[in-house]
């Protein structure tokens, strides 16, 4: 894992809009190597999107976002220019809020394993001996070594997340995008993650982790960037997260964080 | 009539070894094919194929005879692989739209085929297809169709599958969509081309969804179902090429014989749910019967069918 002086992953001044409207504006964060952020607030305010937008599915239509050494702007996106390419060379895993997958596809927890170095190897080759070890090394990462040649439709929703997550560090990513992992987690499966991403962390991997979950950004998480639309504020956890903060981040939508039994600092032990 | 001369004794007549030769091919690169088919549940999309190809063979046929049907086909099964793809991208997923557009195609190929002189036999041919008479010059491009697609599907194989098994996923990394769906199609397309000259544009469908839901049923191992269902398929049409020669030429019974490979290929099906069946049960009763059971549920891990709710009693643990 190259540790360089440049951020992995640099926002300015950036927007992301969907084609159809709608979308996140006013981002300015950076994150460095062996660091991780939570994106916090509502449902809807683009926390998603941004992540999309990283991974190029949704389009940069203003500011800056660099990537590693390379630098797009909104200019560019509306000229067609796209940001896959930096998911095409594996430096982004991406773990998506929910997966509608099939249960009863016939496929072992390896093979979907495998499939997040399917972008490396293209079209014509097949897996071989570094690619096993990439897909051994991974599932030994998230704990699921012994579950390996178990159909993924037989896992528990908890494993099957963990299985998804070692996908995504199959590529060996610099960055690591997820977005609402801990959503419907047993506590055994939340604590197995949380081990996970503090072992990437160490390992230099950058993290951006979308969550409703405060104590989940205050026991991994470096830094916190507040969203609603736009971004309130981006700083480190002790900094961002306070009362009034969220208080205005989550400002006219309390059903929703009693609905996600959101943790406000100072009222814990509801 | 002895059963090997009905297996094997049958296929030295030229005639006979043509149609096996060319139901081999087809029934292997089918039963591939098939399998993707059944992995992205693209039943109705193949279906819309087999009718928007018949067209295509019949302008092919007025045009340029027997030789026109295979380049007729070809292209008319391409066109529609990509209105197909387009049609799913737009959104318009609905049944009636797809199925308004594909029965007016199949109308225009009854009106072209009606203006030749042998209206209902040229009808039949096509409809039911004309294994045992494939002209001798039509067997290479036949296989030629057979080979893109097999290839087609072979060159993108990973990325299909992982597009079958994760839509967004595969979107995530990067894969284009439209590439692997038009790739897809057209695959099917060329089969459906190659089988629509063989048994016919009505029963093709027969032999891309029999084989890989079958498959699907004897193995549950990713990469066993392609062989499995090349291999289904293989034997079946053997078997259907030599139960229609064995019924036709010893017991006296006129087979057609597209109608009958398709009729052993559900037969072959049968009898692999009746295995599937059988099996189940056997593995059910030693559950019950205490301690066989072959995937334990680790203790405490909720099961699968839980996991859709959110969040459980989150407040609770803390």
């Amino acid at each position: 894992m190259s540790m360089s002086d440049t951020p992995v992953l640099r926002l300015t001044g950036a927007a992301f809009t969907h084609p159809g409207g709608g979308g996140v504006t006013g981002l300015d964060l950076t994150v460095e190597a062996g660091t991780a952020i939570a994106l916090i607030g509502p449902n809807g305010a683009g926390k998603s999107t941004l992540l999309k937008g990283v991974l190029g599915l949704v389009p940069l239509t203003a500011g800056t976002m660099t990537l590693g050494p390379t630098e797009t702007s909104g200019a560019d996106a509306a000229a067609g220019a796209s940001t896959t390419a930096h998911a095409r060379d594996g430096m982004i895993g991406f773990l998506p809020q929910s997966s509608e997958l099939d249960p009863d596809f016939p496929i072992s927890l390896e093979q979907v394993v495998m499939q997040g170095r399917y972008r490396r190897l293209g079209f014509l080759r097949w897996p071989g001996r570094d690619d096993r070890a990439a897909v051994r090394r991974a599932l030994d990462t998230v704990g699921l070594t012994a579950l390996a040649k178990r159909r993924f439709g037989e896992l528990s929703g908890g494993q099957r997340q963990r299985g998804l997550l070692a996908r995504a560090l199959a590529s060996e990513p610099r960055l690591l995008l997820l977005d609402e992992p801990f959503n419907g987690l047993d506590q055994t499966n939340r604590d197995a993650l949380v081990d996970t991403l503090r072992t990437l962390k160490q390992r230099g991997v950058a993290v951006v982790v979308s969550t409703h979950d405060l104590e989940l950004a205050k026991e991994v998480c470096d830094f916190v960037a507040l969203v609603n639309g736009t971004q309130l504020a981006f700083g480190p956890v002790d900094e961002v997260l306070t009362l009034g903060n969220v208080q205005e981040c989550f400002d006219g939508v309390e059903v929703e964080i009693d609905e996600h039994t959101l943790v406000v600092p100072g009222h814990e032990g509801h | 009539m002895t059963l090997i001369d009905a297996l094997f004794g049958a296929f030295a007549l030229p005639f006979m070894a043509r149609a096996l030769l060319v139901m081999l091919v087809l029934a292997v690169v089918a039963g591939v094919v098939g399998v993707l088919v059944n992995l992205r549940g693209l039943e109705f999309i193949s279906d819309g194929l087999t009718h928007a190809v018949f067209p295509g063979l019949a302008i092919g046929l007025a045009l340029g005879g027997t030789a026109g049907l295979v380049p007729g086909a070809t292209v008319a099964a391409l066109a529609a692989a990509v209105v197909l793809t387009w049609l799913d991208r737009a959104g318009i997923t609905s049944d009636a739209a797809i199925a308004i557009v594909l029965t007016a195609m199949f109308s225009v190929g009854v009106i072209v085929v009606s203006r030749g002189d042998d209206y209902a036999s040229e009808l039949e041919a096509l409809l039911f297809g004309r294994v045992l008479t494939i002209p001798p010059e039509s067997v290479v491009p036949l296989i030629l169709v057979c080979l893109v697609a097999v290839v087609a599907v072979a060159v993108t194989m990973k990325q299909q599958v992982f597009r079958a098994f994760d839509r967004s996923g595969s979107r995530a990394v990067g894969d284009s969509a439209l590439a692997l769906d038009l790739t897809l199609n057209a695959a099917v397309a060329l089969v459906v081309v190659a089988a629509a000259s063989t048994v016919g544009t009505l029963l093709v469908l027969a032999l891309l969804i029999v084989p890989g839901a079958a498959a699907r049923l004897m193995t549950e191992r990713l990469w066993w179902l392609f062989p499995v269902a090349a291999g289904f398929a293989a034997l079946m049409a053997w078997l259907g090429l030599a139960v229609g020669f064995a019924g036709s030429v010893a017991g006296g019974v006129d087979l057609p014989a597209g109608s009958t490979i398709v009729a052993v290929f559900v037969v072959g099906y049968g009898v692999v749910l009746l295995g599937r069946w059988i099996a189940d049960r056997r593995r059910g009763s030693a559950v019950r019967a205490g301690g066989l059971e072959t995937r334990p549920t680790p203790a405490g891990a909720p099961r699968p069918a839980e996991t859709g709710a959110p969040r459980p009693a989150r407040a609770g643990e803390r």
